[in-house]
């Protein structure tokens, strides 16, 4: 999907519905299943600029009504202080939908009606889902639905949104909200006398003095905004912002000196709270708000006995050191063996179809339309050896991937599994749960590029993708398996491997230590094993597959009509030629490797191919079927180990682009090209002393 | 030691009361934050440190901060003990505003003469704490300090209250807070990694990992 902003896609979302509604809720509630019962494939998806957190948009329809929906981020608050809760809060605050649904968990509803409380304050409407009403029963909880519907003046529905169980009240209710058959009753949420004075005096100045809020917010939420010194709002206020934002601002802030006045007034009595109660506002306003959601959760629920779940004991024998790691160890074996075997067969299944039913189909079809020899061939690149690039990269292996990983991030093992690898990755500036991409990275990089999504912050993204991308994915196995293992030796294969495994260390490393930013400690949720949705997992899978689609189809297509052209007309030698003080110089291969090279950046298994198909060409004869009758060990090794580090293929490099930026992917494929005439050049003056004849 | 208490200055009986807070606050003061909390230039900072290093009252190492020696310690308290004996000087008896006090009492604190402030305490009728709750340190320097631990030093299975969270950048304690992890919070070890691993806490009925660096910073009693 290209890149939509929020601001153009929530404008057009309420100009085609009759209402719109913000779904938010805590992360693992169920609220992305409450959003997939209710909205079919057509869900977009937008973001803010530089913001790694997407919103989703969908339509449903109701008796008519046609009802919008923003899937917000998951979020356990709304403050600015994450990214996700920044963008969820934005969403908000900008789309201002007619009601907000907030999905509750009912098995952690002190936590959970945290947000509740911060979405009434800020003065919408708002109707609770109170989701896994049946899971809560089997751990021993029984909510009392009307009383906190009564407590917090909302309707409250019940829902067990994996199986659609109390979607359509839930709708009912929030229609019945927006055209005024059911009331909201004024929520009475009061803080301490100490901080209640302070929003009290806050709101009053602001009532007297603010023709218009920010948003259109209360004087109240803004009061408790401002208090809280909110990094977004505390900003507004300071006039730092972008030029045409500021312009809007001042004509509704008022002048400089007025704006200052504010923020004076709010620091002065944040304070006086502060040295009453020794800790900063933000925090007590935060610890009042936790009580206040303790005590409705406490007067809504019953306990009673149950026995300990066995996905509760299996929960900890997952994360227990001498259970956990041995178990993690047979999973990641497992993810391997299925993205490698499975990814495999369907690569392969996906080439055979289409070489057998369209290749040659489309060959003569295209040479029968264009005469021209070259041109035609030009076009066969595209059409022919682009799509099938494409076709046997994101079917096998992206959609098979993306199944694991909706599987382990919706049952809640993920969790489990970085919990246990947070350690070691803690040592490369990354957190636990970074380990399934880079594990995904040997199957297939684009995928496992897009999983770095799992990680908060654009600086984790960029140090995980680059890791990514120097994990040898399957096509470069091929490579190194078909020309090293087979002519050289497996132990040498081997070596490649470890090789491998000491540059992604040491790059990590050594770019969490020059990369601007620190490394913020893991902070996550282990929620209980669940048994996930499968129309959610399919979904999911959908949506993120169509997204690599956009993306990598074009680029892919593109990427090889230029190669083509550049190898059909002969170019290709001509660029490849000036290439070769590297080539032969430095990595001391032949001067056909580099063309080969080049085109691998296409796919990189074409490398082996183009060696075998040009070294025929070149006069070799068929005896170059065999490496060594044109190239030394030493020179196959080298080959091999440089296709393995060097550019990612170009799918990768679209991929890079979409999710970090084309700066960012550009830099990395420098770095990966300088890093692998590095690594080749040093290896090529080495390896010699292995007792590799050269 | 009598002669190099009084050739203290105004200056350095400052700096040494902000690294004390600072010191109790994360464990160490960095030159930045002391430059903040003082209202002066990273450079001025630099060069006050060094002449109290040079007369052994604090240990400044490179890229983790000052912190105090032994005698700087006493000294500090000492002037923590002015602080806050006469900021219950300006509210119990000049009947001043608690949020004005402390202000007034960071002036106040450097005219108290050694033979003042016992007289004054026994005025004051001995109070515990300042009005804002602080513990006043004792004639001899003796703090009575609460009796906190790290919160990784619990076992799996043992539970506690956190004490205090000690961390400078504000996004990070009101994430914790939204979480429900703020002072006073009742928490539970469920699981600790070995090796320095992550550890797994249950506040609030919610389960959470917590990467050391995190979790280094939250300090408990154990019930």
């Amino acid at each position: 999907m290209p890149a939509l902003s929020c601001h153009k896609a929530l404008k057009e979302l309420k100009g085609k519905t009759d209402l719109t509604i913000a779904l938010a809720g805590n992360p693992n509630v169920g609220k992305s299943c409450v959003f997939n019962q209710l909205t079919g494939l057509s869900v977009v998806t937008a973001n803010y600029p530089g913001k790694t957190v997407e919103l989703n948009m969908g339509v449903t329809l109701h008796n008519g009504t046609r009802i919008g929906i923003i899937d917000l981020p998951g979020t356990y608050a709304l403050s600015a202080v994450s990214d996700d809760q920044l963008v969820a809060r934005r969403g908000v605050l900008e789309g201002r939908p007619d009601i907000v649904v907030v999905v509750v968990d009912a098995s952690n509803l002190q936590r959970n009606l945290y947000m509740v409380l911060q979405f009434l304050e800020l003065g919408f409407p708002v109707v609770v889902g109170l989701n896994l009403v049946d899971y809560a029963a089997k751990i021993g909880l029984k909510i009392n639905h009307e009383k906190l519907s009564e407590l917090l003046g909302t309707p409250v529905v019940p829902t067990v949104a994996v199986r659609g169980q109390g979607i359509d009240e839930l709708i009912h209710a929030v229609v019945d909200l927006a055209q005024g058959k059911s009331k909201m009753k004024e929520p009475k949420i009061t803080y301490g006398r100490d901080v209640e004075g302070a929003i009290q005096t806050l709101g009053e100045a602001i009532q007297e003095r603010l023709d218009e809020t920010p948003y259109n917010l209360p004087a109240r939420a803004l009061a408790i905004q401002l208090l809280e010194n909110d990094v977004e709002f505390v900003d507004m206020f300071k006039g730092r912002q972008s030029k045409r934002r500021r312009r809007r601002q001042r004509r509704r802030l008022g002048q400089g000196q007025d704006r200052e006045e504010f923020l004076k007034l709010s620091a002065r009595l944040a304070r006086q709270i502060e040295e009453k109660h020794g800790e900063p506002v933000g925090i007590r306003i935060a610890r009042e708000r936790h009580g206040l959601a303790g005590t409705i959760a406490d007067a809504v629920q019953t306990k009673f006995d149950q026995p300990i779940l066995l996905s509760q004991k299996l929960k900890h024998y997952t994360v227990a050191p001498y259970t956990g790691i041995p178990l993690m160890v047979a999973v990641m074996l497992g993810i391997f063996a299925f993205i490698f075997y499975v990814g495999g067969w369907l690569s392969a299944f996906v080439d055979t179809l289409w070489v057998s039913f369209i290749s040659s189909n489309m060959g003569e079809l295209v040479h029968f339309a264009v005469k021209n020899e070259i041109l035609a061939n030009v076009i066969l690149w595209g059409v022919d050896k682009g799509i099938l690039a494409w076709l046997s990269v994101g079917v096998p292996y992206i959609l098979t991937f993306y199944i694991v990983l909706s599987f382990l991030e919706d049952s809640g093992y993920l969790n489990s599994m970085a919990f246990l690898m947070d350690n070691v990755m803690h040592k490369l500036g990354l957190h636990g749960r970074s380990i399934i991409p880079i594990l995904t990275g040997a199957g297939c990089n684009v995928p496992a590029i897009m999983g770095t999504r799992v990680l908060t912050t654009k600086r984790k993204r960029i140090l995980a993708s680059t890791l990514v991308v120097l994990v040898p994915c399957s096509a470069r196995t091929a490579v190194i398996l078909g020309a090293v293992a087979s002519f050289v030796g497996w132990t040498y294969a081997l070596l490649i491997y470890v090789i491998e495994l000491m540059i992604i260390g040491m790059v990590g490393w050594g770019l969490h230590r020059l990369l601007p930013g620190e490394s913020s400690g893991l902070v996550m949720e282990m929620f209980p094993f669940r048994f996930p949705s499968a129309s959610v997992i399919l979904k999911k899978t959908w949506f993120r597959f169509r997204d690599f689609a956009y993306v990598a189809f074009p680029v892919v297509t593109v990427g090889s009509l230029a190669l083509g052209a550049l190898y059909e007309t002969g170019y290709l030698s001509a660029i490849a030629e000036p290439l070769s003080p590297i080539v032969y110089g430095v990595l001391g291969l032949p001067a056909v490797a580099g063309i080969c090279l080049i085109l691998g950046i296409l796919r990189k298994e074409l490398t082996l191919e183009l060696l075998v198909a040009l070294a025929i060409v070149g006069g070799y004869g068929s005896g170059a079927q065999n490496l060594l009758a044109f190239m030394t060990p030493i020179q196959i090794f080298i080959f091999a180990l440089v296709v393995t580090i060097y550019i990612p293929c170009v799918a990768t490099v679209a991929v890079l682009g979409k999710e970090l930026g084309w700066r960012n992917a550009f830099l990395i494929m420098v770095f990966t090209i300088v890093l692998a005439i590095a690594v080749g050049g040093i290896a090529y003056r080495v390896v010699p002393y292995l007792g590799l004849s050269g | 030691m009598k002669s190099e208490e009084l050739s203290i200055s105004k200056e350095s009986e400052e700096y040494l009361e902000a690294i004390y807070r600072l010191e109790e606050k994360s464990g160490s003061a960095r030159t930045m934050e002391l430059a903040r909390q003082l209202k002066v230039t990273p450079g001025s900072v630099t060069n006050t440190i060094e002449s109290l290093e040079k007369r052994g009252l604090v240990i400044h190492e490179p890229y983790k901060g000052v912190k105090l020696t032994k005698n700087g310690r006493k000294l500090a308290l000492n002037v923590l003990r002015r602080h806050r004996l006469a900021e219950r000087l300006l509210t119990d008896v000049l009947h001043l505003d608690w949020s004005q006090a402390h202000d007034a009492a960071c002036e106040l604190e450097h005219a108290i003469a050694k033979e003042v402030d016992e007289p004054l305490e026994k005025a004051l009728g001995h109070p515990k704490t300042c009005p804002h709750g602080n513990p006043i340190p004792s004639e001899s320097g003796k703090l009575v300090e609460e009796k906190a631990e790290l919160l990784t030093k619990l076992a799996p299975g043992e539970d506690g209250t956190i004490a205090k969270i000690t961390e400078e950048k504000r996004d990070m304690l009101q994430y914790l807070a939204t979480l429900g992890l703020v002072p006073g919070a009742f928490v539970k070890m469920e699981e600790k990694a070995p090796f320095n691993g992550p550890i797994i806490v249950k506040v609030m009925g919610a389960s959470y990992a917590l990467g050391r660096n995190v979790a280094s910073i939250i300090w408990v009693r154990k019930s």
